[in-house]
Order: C-alpha cells, then sequence, then structure tokens
C-alpha cells in the first residue's frame, strides 16, 4: 500500500472522531452558558470534520493534475543532462526504459548503467513529491481543522456553513460530469477539424464511396472520393427504417395492450419478460441475427425466389428491432400510464369501447411521451455496433436493397481503429469525423424529444 | 320508451340489495333503490359514505376499477343490467354520467362535446355537429364564456367551466339517465343556478340522479331523497317528507347540521 493511500485512511479515520469531537467542543461550551445554542450539535461536528479533510482532498486532487508533469520535466531534464541532447523517438524510448525498470516491468542487468541510475533518481523524484504532497496537505488540514475550531462559538450559524459546504461539494461533482462531457466533445471536433484539414469536407459528406483502407498507402492519402460517408449513412439509416418498423407497432401495441387490456397476472409476467429482453446484451443478439435470422431469411428467401446475401440489412434491422422493443413498450407504457384514470371514465361514461378510448382519448394524450421515447429508441438504434458488425456486414455498399449487405457508421468506426495505425493518419481521424456525425445526429434527436415533452408536458395536471 | 302514466311500480331503475366490495373493504351494504322516470332523486350523507359508489354502479363504471365487486340486482327498464348479454356500452350512451371531478379530454372545446356524437354516429353532418354542439353548450351554460374559443383546449377552462363542459359533454349523447357527482361544487352560485334550471328542464324528459353535499339545493331540485350513512341507506321517501318530517333521528341530525 503506498504511503499516499495510508495518509487518506489516517485523515479519514481523524476527520470521524474531529466529529465527535466537535459535537463535544459545542457542548462543553453551551453548558458552561446561559445563551442559546444556534445551530444543533450535529451541524457543529460536521462542519468541523468537513474542515479537516477538505484540504488534503484538494491538494490531492491538485497533486494528481500537477505532480505527474514536473516529474516528467525533472526526468527529461535529467536524460539530456547525462546524456546530451537526443531526438524525440530516442528520449521517449528512454524515459519509457526508465519508468519500465522503476516499476519493475524491465531488470535492470539488461540495461545500461546511465539508465540505472535514472531509474534511481526517478524513483526518489517520486518518493520526494509524495512527501512534499503529505506535508503540505498536514499542513492545510491542520490550519483548517484549528481554524474551525475557533469558529465555534454557541451563536455560530454551522447550519448554514455546512450547507455551504455541501453544496460546493455537489457544485465540484456535477462539474466533472460537465467538463468531461466538454473534453470529449472538444477533442472530437479538434480530431475532426484535422480530417477536413486533409480530407474536403463536402468529399466527405456527399461522397458516395468509402473505401479507406487504400488510403493507407502515403501516395494514395487524399485521393478522393475514399472517405465518401453516403454509403455508411445510407446503411444506417436503412437499418434503422427496418428496426422502426418492427419495434414501433410492436412495441407500441404491446404497451397499449398490457396497460390497458391485460389483467394483473398477466401484466406481472410479462413485464418482467420484457425487461429481460431488454438486458441480453447486444452481442448475443448479434449472434442470433448472424447465426439464425440472416440463414432463416436466406433459405426463405431462395424458397421464394429471391437472393439474400448471407449478411443482410433486413437481418441486422430485425433483430435490432427485437432489441428495441422492449424500451419503445417500457417507455410507452410509463407514459400511457401517466394518462389519468379520469378520462378513461370519462370517455367510458360517454359510451365508448375500450379500443375507441385508447385510440381517441389515451393515445393523443399520450403522443408526445411515445413520441419521444420513437426519437429515443432511433437514438439508440443509431449508436449500436454489435449487431450490425455481425449481421449486416463491413461492406460499405450504397444499395437500396435490404436484402444485400451494407455496413453502418459505428461499424466503420471500428474497423478503422482496430489493428496498428498512426494516429495522425487521415483513416483514424476520420473515424473522429464519423463519429462527430453520428453525435450531432443523436443529439439533434434527443434534444428535439426533450422539446416534444417540454412543450406537451403541462397537459394534464 | 319515455311515455307517461306508468304504473307507480314499474320504475325507471331498480336495485335490489346491492353490495359493493373494494378488495376487503365492504362499502355499500345491501341498498334497495327504486327511482321513477322524469323525477331527480337526490343522494345526501356525510363524505365516505358511498353515494359515489352508488351511483356508480348504474352504470357499471365501477368495473372499471381493480378489485371492485357489485353483487345484487340493478334492473333498468326491468332489464338487468349485470346480465352478460348487456352491452355495457350501450348501456352507458343510456346512462350519462357527470363526475365529481371535473374531467374534459385533452382536446379543444368542440371535440370535448362531439365526442359523443362522433363515436354513436348520431349526427349525419358537420352541420348536425355544430348544433348539436352548440345546444349542449348553450344548455350547459357554457355558451356565451366559450364561444369565440371553441378551438381552445377544454383545460383552458376554469374549474367551474370545466365542469359545465363535462356536463354538455354528457348531455350531447342525449342519455335516458344522468348521474350527476357533486356537478355543483366546484360552481359560484350563478352557474349554479344556470345547472339548477338545466336539471328542472332535463327532467322532463330525463331521470336523474344526484349526489349533493348541499341540502338547500336538494331541498330545491329533487323530488325523492335518499340519505346514506357508512354504506347503509338509511331513510328514501318524497324530499319534502324527508326535510321536514325524518323518519330516522340519523337523518334528522344529518339534516340540522350535526353528523358529517
Ligand atoms: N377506488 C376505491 N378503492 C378503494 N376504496 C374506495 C374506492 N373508492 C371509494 N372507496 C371507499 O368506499 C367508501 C365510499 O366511497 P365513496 O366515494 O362512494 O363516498 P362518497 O359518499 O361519494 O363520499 P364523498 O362525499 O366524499 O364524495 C369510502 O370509504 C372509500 O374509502
Ligand atoms: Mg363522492
Amino acid at each position: 500500500m503506498s504511503i499516499i493511500n495510508i495518509y487518506m485512511i489516517i485523515i479519514m479515520l481523524l476527520s470521524i472522531s474531529s466529529y465527535f469531537y466537535g459535537r463535544n467542543f459545542i457542548k462543553n461550551k453551551t453548558s458552561t452558558s446561559t445563551e442559546k445554542q444556534h445551530s444543533k450539535d450535529t451541524y457543529h461536528g460536521a462542519f468541523i470534520s468537513l474542515y479537516l479533510i477538505l484540504p488534503s482532498i484538494i491538494f490531492l486532487s491538485l497533486w494528481i493534475v500537477i505532480s505527474p508533469n514536473i516529474i516528467d520535466e525533472l526526468l527529461t531534464i535529467k536524460i539530456i543532462y547525462i546524456f546530451g541532447q537526443l531526438g524525440i523517438d530516442e528520449l521517449k524510448i528512454l524515459k519509457s526504459q526508465v519508468i519500465a525498470l522503476s516499476n519493475g516491468v524491465l531488470i535492470a542487468g539488461n540495461l545500461s548503467e546511465e539508465v540505472n541510475y535514472i531509474s534511481d533518481y526517478y524513483l526518489y523524484i517520486q518518493t520526494v513529491s509524495k512527501k512534499i504532497y503529505i506535508i503540505l496537505s498536514c499542513l492545510g488540514s491542520a490550519a483548517a481543522f484549528l481554524y474551525a475550531r475557533k469558529k465555534i462559538t454557541i451563536r455560530f450559524n454551522a447550519r448554514f456553513n455546512v450547507e455551504v459546504i455541501v453544496k460546493s461539494i455537489m457544485i465540484l461533482a456535477s462539474l466533472i460530469a460537465i467538463l468531461t462531457t466538454v473534453g470529449i466533445i472538444l477533442s472530437l471536433v479538434v480530431e475532426t477539424i484535422r480530417f477536413f484539414e486533409i480530407i474536403n469536407i463536402a468529399d466527405f459528406l456527399f461522397g458516395l464511396k468509402w473505401s479507406p483502407q487504400i488510403a493507407l498507402r502515403a501516395d494514395q492519402v487524399a485521393n478522393e472520393g475514399l472517405f465518401g460517408a453516403v454509403p455508411l449513412f445510407a446503411g444506417t439509416l436503412m437499418i434503422t427504417v427496418i428496426a422502426m418498423v418492427v419495434a414501433v407497432p410492436i412495441g407500441l401495441m404491446t404497451a397499449v395492450y398490457l396497460s390497458e387490456y391485460a389483467s394483473n397476472t398477466l401484466r406481472s409476467i410479462a413485464k418482467p419478460a420484457l425487461e429481460i429482453l431488454a438486458g441480453i446484451p447486444t452481442v448475443v443478439y448479434g449472434f442470433f441475427a448472424a447465426l439464425t435470422v440472416a440463414p432463416f431469411l436466406r433459405d426463405k428467401g431462395a424458397d421464394i425466389g429471391l437472393t439474400l446475401s448471407s449478411e443482410s440489412a433486413l437481418a441486422a434491422g430485425l433483430v435490432m428491432g427485437i432489441m428495441i422493443i422492449p424500451l419503445i413498450s417500457s417507455l410507452s407504457d410509463d407514459v400511457i400510464n401517466a394518462v389519468p384514470q379520469s378520462l378513461r371514465e370519462g370517455s367510458a361514461a360517454l359510451g365508448s369501447t375500450k379500443s375507441e378510448t385508447v385510440k381517441k382519448v389515451i393515445l393523443p394524450a399520450a403522443l408526445p411521451g411515445i413520441v419521444s421515447a420513437i426519437l429515443l429508441a432511433v437514438s439508440r438504434a443509431i449508436g449500436e455496433t454489435m449487431i450490425v458488425v455481425m449481421a449486416a456486414g463491413v461492406a460499405a455498399n450504397l444499395t437500396a436493397n435490404p436484402f444485400e449487405s451494407v455496413t453502418a457508421v459505428t461499424v466503420q468506426i471500428v474497423v478503422l481503429l482496430v489493428g496498428d495505425q498512426e494516429f495522425d493518419s487521415a483513416k483514424t481521424l476520420a473515424a473522429f469525423a464519423l463519429g462527430f456525425t453520428l453525435f450531432i445526429i443523436t443529439l439533434g434527436l434527443n434534444i428535439l424529444s426533450i422539446y416534444i415533452i417540454r412543450k406537451y408536458r403541462e397537459q394534464y395536471d | 320508451m319515455r311515455e307517461n302514466g306508468k304504473m307507480k311500480n314499474d320504475y325507471k331503475v331498480k336495485t335490489e340489495n346491492i353490495t359493493v366490495d373494494y378488495g376487503e373493504k365492504r362499502a355499500l351494504h345491501g341498498i334497495n333503490l327504486n327511482i321513477s322516470s322524469n323525477e331527480v332523486t337526490s343522494l345526501i350523507g356525510p363524505s365516505g359514505c358511498g353515494k359515489s359508489t352508488f351511483i356508480r354502479c348504474i352504470n357499471r363504471m365501477n368495473d372499471l376499477i381493480d378489485g371492485c365487486k357489485v353483487n345484487g340486482k340493478i334492473l333498468i327498464d326491468n332489464e338487468d343490467i349485470n346480465n352478460q348479454n348487456m352491452d355495457v356500452v350501450e348501456l352507458r350512451a343510456k346512462v350519462g354520467m357527470v363526475f365529481q371531478k371535473p374531467n374534459p379530454f385533452p382536446k379543444s372545446i368542440f371535440d370535448n362535446v362531439a365526442y359523443g356524437p362522433r363515436i354513436h354516429g348520431t349526427v349525419k353532418n358537420k352541420e348536425e355537429l355544430e348544433n348539436m354542439v352548440r345546444k349542449s353548450l348553450k344548455r350547459a351554460g357554457l355558451w356565451n364564456e366559450v364561444h369565440d374559443r371553441l378551438d381552445a383546449s377544454g383545460l383552458s377552462l376554469s374549474g367551474g367551466q370545466q365542469q359545465r363542459l363535462c356536463i354538455a359533454r354528457a348531455i350531447a349523447v342525449n342519455p335516458d339517465i344522468l348521474l350527476m357527482d357533486e356537478p355543483c361544487s366546484a360552481l359560484d352560485p350563478i352557474a349554479t343556478a344556470v345547472i339548477e334550471e338545466l336539471i328542472n328542464e332535463l327532467k322532463e324528459r330525463y331521470t336523474i340522479m344526484i349526489v349533493t353535499h348541499s341540502m338547500q339545493q336538494a331541498a330545491r331540485l329533487s323530488q325523492k331523497t335518499a340519505y346514506f350513512h357508512l354504506g347503509e341507506m338509511i331513510e328514501f321517501g318524497d324530499t319534502s317528507s324527508i326535510f321536514t318530517n325524518p323518519k330516522h333521528e340519523m337523518t334528522e341530525a344529518y339534516i340540522s347540521g350535526k353528523i358529517g
């Protein structure tokens, strides 16, 4: 266990005990005084305990971010000091040797004297950096503890102060989530821009031919037409449409049946069953599609004189539709159940049948929710990879024939990134461009569905 | 069907020994109540005594509640409505209902009122439908307030307006019997007067049952009054005699404001 871990455990224990310390501290103060205590004992305890632990935690996050850079810098200086000026590649190799050696991955005997020496140095500065961290946070925590202890008086508003600290912690937590998202999007955007420096954006968006492999050879980079994304988006679109044609009617009717017609017993069996369907890993659907559905379709197609390739958009779309049914049915079931019972009674009391009530009152009232459920399902279908890889293939055919093999955007991203390649090559960057485009599309769909929900939310309440 | 001069025992609605259970809980204990045509019958009693439960039996609305079980015999025009051959949809077209809480559909005012005529196909063309909607809204005393915004959502109306919309919606189907569950509880005195006038007018053609918490309203409107208490019908008779000369002490206590 590293010394940092030990330190953190100690600090936590101290923080817990300072909670009790703070409680007793204020109790003692109050017992000898006639004044009325402002906040409850527990708030004073929480106040002092939070003050004790916060500096250590803040320093820890700073240390995690900053110290590797400093250590790396020191290491570089040391290497240059010993070996003289080196090329970038040589420097990289030396560094990784040093680090591997100090982690015990390499064995010292195989390497030169100098590398061993630098490795020792590397370990040394790491230890020093840990020590610096511990000393600083000890000081910080101690100071904060003393400060908090001084603040605790009978009239001190500990309740409010704890509230402020808790609020800041929560803001911090949500900031982490937001910043991560922003970081991912930024890296997508930056790499996409770099891609468009190599490949014309119009060629990407409107090009009809996708074959990035050829571009690997240096003389053919940026050969026009190779990065035309239209076949991929067409493939994604076709598979998504097939999936929706399967999933929307079945899912919707399931939801209506379960919430309006089914008996309680049936509902208590069918709903968990559907949830199981939702829990099947997509890769299982994938081989179900590839090994069962696709051959079945091919054979049946052959019987009636249709030629289906063994990987087809139809097989992938059908299975993806089945995968999405539970999503649509459970989301729609929720919105249908949210339609107030009084509307059903009102409609029934006017002498309408159940199906008239469903058609004329319940579905219209639930429509916004259903539409947004469908949009969410579309996003899901667009982002799905496994089933398409396994059942629809990787060949970028531009075709409107669902019996042929097609490929999807997600699949091509995988294809682009597996195996070794230069990070800067157009091929790798193309993955970012595809990812970014996909992101824009699903983002648009999600915004649309949120907008629809908002717009019609206030309908009944 | 609706001719006058029926024999005295030829009631429009006859109920024999009605019991209703919500799961384990018994809400009505053997109610016997007979209702004549073209009369207003009011049901009074403290909150939770089973008035709503009772009138919801008459159009089998309790079928919609899981775990609610109705036993006993209910005859409308001498036909057992709990009979297997009974078409519930037709029954409910014949027995209209206005609910305790207004429940307009999230549709336009026009479409709310047109809902019944449309599903039953009682109107032949658009013009007839518009006439029907106008007539119903007028009778419910809502026309003046909404005639220039029939396309607005029924939910954009105030609570009292929504209740009158629901009344218009119910009478647009032209039922034989109208069940009204506290139709005026959300209304101001003016709107209440309009509805009471409507009820008086409707009783010429319809048979009406009304649940109310207002003694004055029961006394003003109804020919017969039934007093319910804790799931039992304590007393039933001519409104005038119930209010001036109640036979049961509980009825007297309730009417004079000692219970409920
Ligand atoms: N859906 C239901 N499920 C279970 N119990 C119910 C249900 N509806 C009514 N009850 C019970 O049945 C009894 C009678 O209720 P009901 O609604 O008929 O009273 P009410 O006379 O209409 O009262 P109020 O004047 O307050 O409207 C009450 O005890 C109530 O708790
Ligand atoms: Mg009631």
